[in-house]
């Protein structure tokens, strides 16, 4: 009987000091200043704790049912404490003031605990051994708690779940005490009942938990990541925010749903319009098939061949589901051709001839990815290029990196092509920029395909005009034995962030 | 089954020196390419048997290097057609030839060559007629791709083998005042490629001198400026600045200026030229065909290869120039010639070590190392991913008497210098043993001629380049140093020298 008392101390001692160390942790965590967050948690729960002490001389009855309620009441507020929280801070304005009103709360009643216990059963013991054995393990349960909460609660459970157990724990400590005081208990079974319900409402918690924090952390780190994959060639991350799912290949955003089409409208129309009678289309690159759906609005092309490195990525916005919704199933179209190859070496074996080139690789970022920037690149291009035919030219921000914009447009020049750069504005990236060429003289389309959301006949024009602090720049080639490109990149980067 | 804790213990301990073991026993190779016993042979003068058959060319030109190659061309390309081209080894190519496997072509030796200047007439020519210069543009993808080279030094890699970094002010001003120097050399026009077209009497003080005497008398005694020279000498002629002419180096930084930034090279080295030569001459080539004796007859010479007696009115000696008097009769041994001794090791990599963020360049040398660092064969690719790759290293064996390392080259096996390979890596790249599969190593006793003091302005070397007799010599040798654009001029000098006669 004993000891089975002075564990329900250590177990009660343990569940307050939980309550505490997460409201800290969660605070910490969200609103951040650790030191804050914790001095003023430690001191509202301790300043809480003084005031259930003093209220418990006001309770003079029925003292074990009293203490069954609290640790009912301690189980419900602590064990639902921590997904309260995150919902809170997830969806309201009110966390901090709905936190401190938490813990203010647990504090009380685990300031009534130790009182009420010390009066139930100070009829059993002499008042020293009482005042000894109940603050023993009284700080006991403290130190059990305050090192299972950093070796194994946070770091297997989490806070929602850590919470609840110990909610679990102080019900349990109820239906517990229903035996333990069943002489000094009139309605013993009826608490027992209400145990047994409150015990299964947290463990229904305990199971759903992952949802509660999946809901919740949804809603507080920015975006989700749906899907991450190292494939041969390159780390691939997708995430979302509401409807916003974002490409990041190697940490560098390929695009944003919620203005890709910005992007992808700007790449592809101003150059496939203005071709007479377009027919065949390559891609290099491109493999969200984002670009061949914008290229798919041309019902007159005979074929669209898409090279692209990375098998995995092809397949991945083939299959899918959400990733082919975005491209519109653009791989599926039966005029698509997709080869998985080194885009260099396939431009430079490969004989066929194509009205539209599409080259839209990642940034110059590396000497590998720089020879996609070179002359000798351009000109192997160039050899595909129908007479009548453009291509167009991925080319980094000119606003941010105008330098390397410039040193593309100078390398398809010296390449033997005509360059006509442009520019559009896409709120995830700021302001980019491309380059069409070809042999003959560029003249805007009379027409757009139906339906385009930014790219129009009337507002083209206004695409190849550069404002001042985007104005063309005298650079030199980037070549194979001089990649000019990729220090250029490196600086003009460097000098964004600094 | 029940698990003992003795066998537990044991199989545990087994799987853990296993896995430790495991990269290194994973590394296979062999010596590949030897041909020093057939040197040996002509050395040892041993009995060769009478030739069976009779073969009358107006033509014989002996080696299939660069030199021998180079003066086929040039009756090719003239239309001159009597000739045959002999060479010892089963295939041609010399100090550019090269290897093949699944990833990629890796050179064996020589694996670039300096962007012409306008004084390299024959070498223009030639790339031109490769489509290397095509209408006074260098071709860019035979141009090295950036980045070209790096230095692995303090620690850390720096772009450029020059030294860069960690230098003290007594330092860079031994630097300028070096460059100052070279200069003045340079506008001499005395210091040119191909070396005999500047060569002037005027300059033959500095081949008194070796070049680490004369760097001590310029008072250009710092230790990073001796190692960069060090290195460059090393790479170039196999050689310690003590060992170097000063003649000769002064001649490797003043000889060129470069319209274009380069050097041009192929995946396989200069065996890509090879390739292409043979392409063009490959029908006039034999292989396989030891020249074991040469002698002048009443109408020519007699040109005695395995089996086979070649009667021919003229002789171009491509081959190295120092088995000449082993082959032709009635020559005096030579004095002035010497040769360093090298090693080259083509290693397959799995995988690229760990790079932390930096590019991998073609050409990495490291600093205080005694060997020349690797070069990475798929540099010159054009694709965008490359995962497994092949390394040609380097080592010329330069300190200390040639005769010694030639020694050690033969009498040491192929683990220990595998292993000597892997150490100098391993101060650069801790994980290189888990990326490499296979080391191939080749040992070259005579690799390179050797500028030695008095080397250029000897008079044994001024005569046999100057000859005009029946047998030519053209080996690039005869430069004093062994380079490509050296080999090629002295390839074509005698074609055209025996064209004079013949055509």
């Amino acid at each position: 009987m004993g000891i089975l008392l002075f564990i329900t101390v250590l177990l009660i001692a343990a569940c307050g000091l939980i309550y505490e160390l997460i409201a800290g942790t969660l605070a910490s965590y969200l609103l951040g200043d650790s030191v804050l967050q914790f001095s003023t948690i430690i001191g509202c729960y301790l300043f809480a704790m003084g005031i259930g002490s003093a209220l418990s001389r006001y309770i003079d009855r029925g003292l074990a049912y009293r203490f069954v309620w609290i640790e009912l009441l301690l189980g419900v507020v602590g064990g639902f404490s921590s997904a309260i929280l995150f919902l809170a801070f997830a969806y309201t304005q009110g966390f901090q003031f709905l936190m401190y009103a938490l813990v203010i709360i647990i504090g009380v009643l685990v300031g009534l605990e130790i009182p009420l216990l010390m009066r139930i059963i100070r009829s059993r013991y002499h008042f020293r051994d009482v005042i000894a054995h109940v603050l023993t393990f009284d700080y006991l349960g403290a130190l059990g708690a305050s090192l299972l909460f950093p070796i194994l609660l946070v770091p297997y459970l989490g806070l929602v779940r850590s919470a609840i157990l110990f909610g679990i724990v102080n019900v349990a400590v109820a239906l517990w005490s229903t035996f333990l005081f069943a002489e000094q208990l009139a309605k013993a079974q009826a608490l027992r009942v209400v145990c047994f319900l409150v015990l299964c409402g947290l463990g229904i918690g305990l199971a759903e938990a992952k949802h509660i924090t999946t809901a919740a952390e949804d809603n507080i780190y920015a975006d989700e990541i749906i899907l991450a994959r190292d494939t041969r060639y390159q780390h691939i991350v997708l995430t979302r925010f509401k409807d916003d799912i974002r490409l990041f290949l190697n940490s560098h955003l390929q695009f944003s749903s919620r203005d890709e089409y910005r992007y992808h409208e700007a790449l592809v129309h101003p150059g496939l319009s203005a071709i007479p009678v377009p027919r065949r289309v390559l891609v290099l690159g491109g493999g969200d098939g984002l670009a061949v759906r914008e290229i798919l609005k041309y019902p007159q092309l005979e074929s669209i061949t898409l090279v692209d490195l990375d098998p995995e990525m092809t397949r991945l916005f083939s299959t899918h589901p959400m990733l082919s919704a975005l491209n519109q199933r653009s791989f599926s179209a039966s005029k698509v051709h997709i080869i998985n190859a080194d885009a260099f070496p396939w431009v430079d074996s490969n004989t066929d001839s194509f009205d539209f080139i599409v080259i839209d690789f990642p940034d110059p970022t590396n000497y590998s990815l720089g020879k996609l920037y070179t002359t000798t690149f351009y000109k192997a291009v160039a050899r595909h290029l129908s007479a009548q035919g453009l291509m167009v030219v991925q080319s980094t921000s000119p606003m941010f990196a105008r330098d390397s914009f410039w040193c593309i447009a100078e390398t398809i020049k010296q390449a033997g092509l005509r360059t006509y750069p442009y520019h559009v504005y896409v709120p995830s990236f700021g302001e980019w920029g491309f380059v069409l060429a070809g042999f003959r003289e560029y003249q805007y389309p009379t027409s757009v395909p139906e339906g385009l959301r930014f790219v129009s006949v009337k507002d083209l024009p206004a695409l190849f005009q550069f404002p001042p602090d985007m104005a063309p720049m005298a650079m030199p080639p980037n070549r194979l034995n001089d990649q000019v490109l990729v220090r250029l990149y490196d600086q003009d980067w460097k000098d964004i962030s600094h | 089954m029940t698990v003992s804790r003795r066998t537990f213990v044991k199989s545990a301990s087994a799987a853990l020196i296993g896995l430790s073991l495991k990269s290194d026993s994973q590394i296979t190779g062999t010596f590949v390419n030897e041909s020093f016993q057939l040197g040996h042979q002509l050395r040892d003068r041993a009995k060769f048997p009478p030739p069976k058959q009779l073969f009358k060319v107006p033509v014989v030109i002996v080696g299939g290097g660069i030199a021998g190659l180079s003066a086929a061309w040039r009756f090719w390309k003239k239309g001159f057609h009597d000739f045959v081209l002999l060479e010892m080894n089963d295939e041609a190519g010399g100090n550019s030839r090269w290897g093949q496997n699944e990833i990629t072509a890796y050179p064996w030796a020589a694996h670039y060559v300096p962007v012409p200047g306008p004084k390299a007439v024959y070498v223009r020519e030639l790339f031109e007629d490769l489509g290397v210069l095509q209408s006074g543009k260098w071709e860019e993808r035979f141009l090295c791709f950036t980045p070209q080279e790096r230095l692995f030094i303090y620690g850390r890699w720096q772009d450029g083998i020059e030294p860069a970094i960690g230098l003290k002010q007594s330092d860079r001003d031994q630097f300028r005042r070096f460059e100052d120097q070279i200069h003045t050399f340079r506008s001499t026009g005395k210091f040119t490629v191909p070396m005999e077209l500047g060569l002037s009497d005027s300059t033959a003080d500095l081949d008194r001198v070796s070049f680490a005497d004369w760097l001590r008398e310029q008072k250009m005694d710092s230790r990073i400026l001796s190692w960069y020279m060090n290195y460059c000498c090393r790479d170039d002629y196999g050689a310690t600045t003590d060992q170097t002419s000063a003649w000769a180096g002064i001649q490797y930084f003043a000889s060129r200026e470069p319209e274009e930034k380069g050097p041009l090279t192929w995946p396989e080295g200069n065996g890509w030229i090879v390739r292409r030569l043979l392409e063009r001459v490959g029908r006039f080539v034999r292989v396989g065909q030891m020249v074991h004796r040469i002698s002048q007859t009443k109408t020519g010479v007699s040109v005695s290869a395995g089996e086979t007696e070649f009667q021919a009115k003229h002789v171009i000696f491509a081959a190295p120039t120092f088995l000449a008097p082993y082959l032709i009769e009635g020559m005096a041994p030579l004095h002035d010639f010497e040769y360093s001794p090298w090693l080259t090791a083509n290693l397959t990599l799995e995988r690229y070590p760990e790079s932390y963020g930096t590019d991998p360049t073609w050409d990495n040398v490291f600093m205080e190392s005694p060997t020349l660092g690797y070069v990475d064969a798929t540099h010159q690719t054009l694709r965008t991913h490359i995962e497994r790759t092949v390394w040609t290293f380097y080592w010329a064996l330069a300190s200390g008497s040639p005769a010694e390392n030639r020694q050690l080259l033969l009498n040491s096996d192929w683990g220990s210098w595998k292993e000597a390979i892997l150490h100098d890596l391993e101060r650069v790249h801790g994980d290189i043993r888990r990326c490499v599969s296979r080391i191939d190593i080749m040992r070259m006793g005579h690799a390179m001629a050797r500028p030695k003091v008095g080397a250029i302005f000897s008079p044994e070397r001024r005569r046999l380049a100057n000859l005009s007799g029946s047998v030519l010599f053209a080996n690039s040798d005869l430069s004093g140093f062994s380079i490509f654009e050296e080999a090629q001029w002295r390839g074509v000098s005698a074609a055209e020298k025996v064209l004079g006669k013949v055509g």
